[in-house]
């Protein structure tokens, strides 16, 4: 039996899920000799050699550090928990996509858009999600008209790390009071998705 | 302007707009699905936001759910149990099987033997 790898496959184990109760369970050695390399899940399914898409994960160091900043700072995080999340991060991105592209495919066009991921989003049940999206992308669109030297327009930073719990379960109102204090006039970005002109449409191929 | 450049704009921008993931590798994950030709600017931007929303949104549940309260630390458990009772993540229950540790599965196992031998 091989020890020191985790699997989800009893059977190749040699023994079968029969004597398990309650669910598929993986064997967990007492020390978790947790690799942080980029792809190092190959021994999850064992016998699969070829590169999989759920091989490819975000830099743990990335995800650690939005995982330690979203719990309280007490808070601590352990090491099998935040290899875990950067796999759950993977299929999350797999599963939005597969969905979005779906919508893509059923109106008959190739490239996928904002609005399709927004309404991936909306389907899967990440729905609360949606609204301060649509706000950050106001925001990254403004930051990018500045790149191309047209005079910037100076968004404030309230937005940025205050996501509570609340803003979960509930929807933002469209007009943000910002950290200083001043009332930001946001413009509520409608679902239909326009050309916004000056802007090319950039291909990612 | 070549796709290149504007990937490297696309990257200042998000820098200075508090990305705090590399949107090539979102990018990656994306491509690697079936059936996925072309992904626009704000589809990339949207998804790469939208992980990072994910990643505080199941931290917070799960170690607001979990066991945390005595050690302080959020485990596998906690990400374990949190996908198998919430709703929005039940989607993770297959990549979150729950564990057991090894010798208590193998003590199991022989006592299961041992019921079988008394038969």
């Amino acid at each position: 039996m091989d020890g020191d790898s985790s699997t989800t496959d009893t059977t190749q184990l040699g023994i079968t899920g029969e004597y398990m109760t309650g669910g598929t369970y993986v064997l967990q050695t007492q020390d978790d000799d947790g690799d942080e390399s980029f792809n190092d899940h190959e021994d999850g399914n064992g016998s699969k050699d070829y590169f999989r898409e759920q091989d490819i994960y975000l830099p743990i160091a990335n995800v650690a550090r939005i995982m330690k900043n979203a719990i309280p700072q007490t808070g601590k995080i352990a090491k099998d928990a935040k290899e875990c999340v950067q796999e759950c991060v993977s299929e999350f991105i797999s599963f939005m996509t597969s969905e979005a592209s779906e919508r893509c495919h059923q109106e008959k066009r190739k490239t996928i858009n904002g609005e399709d991921i927004l309404f991936a989003m909306s389907t899967l049940g990440f729905d609360m999600y949606v609204e301060p999206l649509k706000l950050y992308l106001q925001k990254f669109r403004e930051a990018m008209k500045g790149e191309k030297g047209i005079t910037p327009v100076t968004v404030s930073e309230g937005l940025g790390e205050e996501l509570t719990d609340e803003s979960f379960t509930g929807q933002l109102p469209a007009g943000l009071i910002t950290a200083d204090g001043q009332q930001q006039n946001v413009m509520v970005y409608t679902t239909s998705y326009q050309q916004i002109p000056g802007v090319q449409q950039i291909q990612f191929s | 302007m070549s796709g290149k450049n504007m990937e490297e704009k696309v990257e200042q921008a998000t820098n200075s707009k508090n990305i705090s993931l590399p949107v090539s590798r979102v990018r990656l994950i994306m491509k690697s699905s079936p059936d996925v030709s072309c992904i626009n600017q704000d589809a990339l931007f949207l998804t790469t936001k939208a992980t990072e929303l994910f990643v505080q949104h199941l931290a917070l549940s799960s170690y607001k759910n979990g066991s945390g309260k005595e050690t302080n630390t959020l485990s596998y458990s906690d990400l374990a149990n949190v996908a198998e009772e919430t709703e929005t993540f039940q989607f993770l229950t297959d990549i979150l099987p729950k564990k057991i540790l090894a010798r208590d599965y193998l003590k199991s196992l022989e006592e299961m033997e041992k019921d079988d031998e008394n038969l």
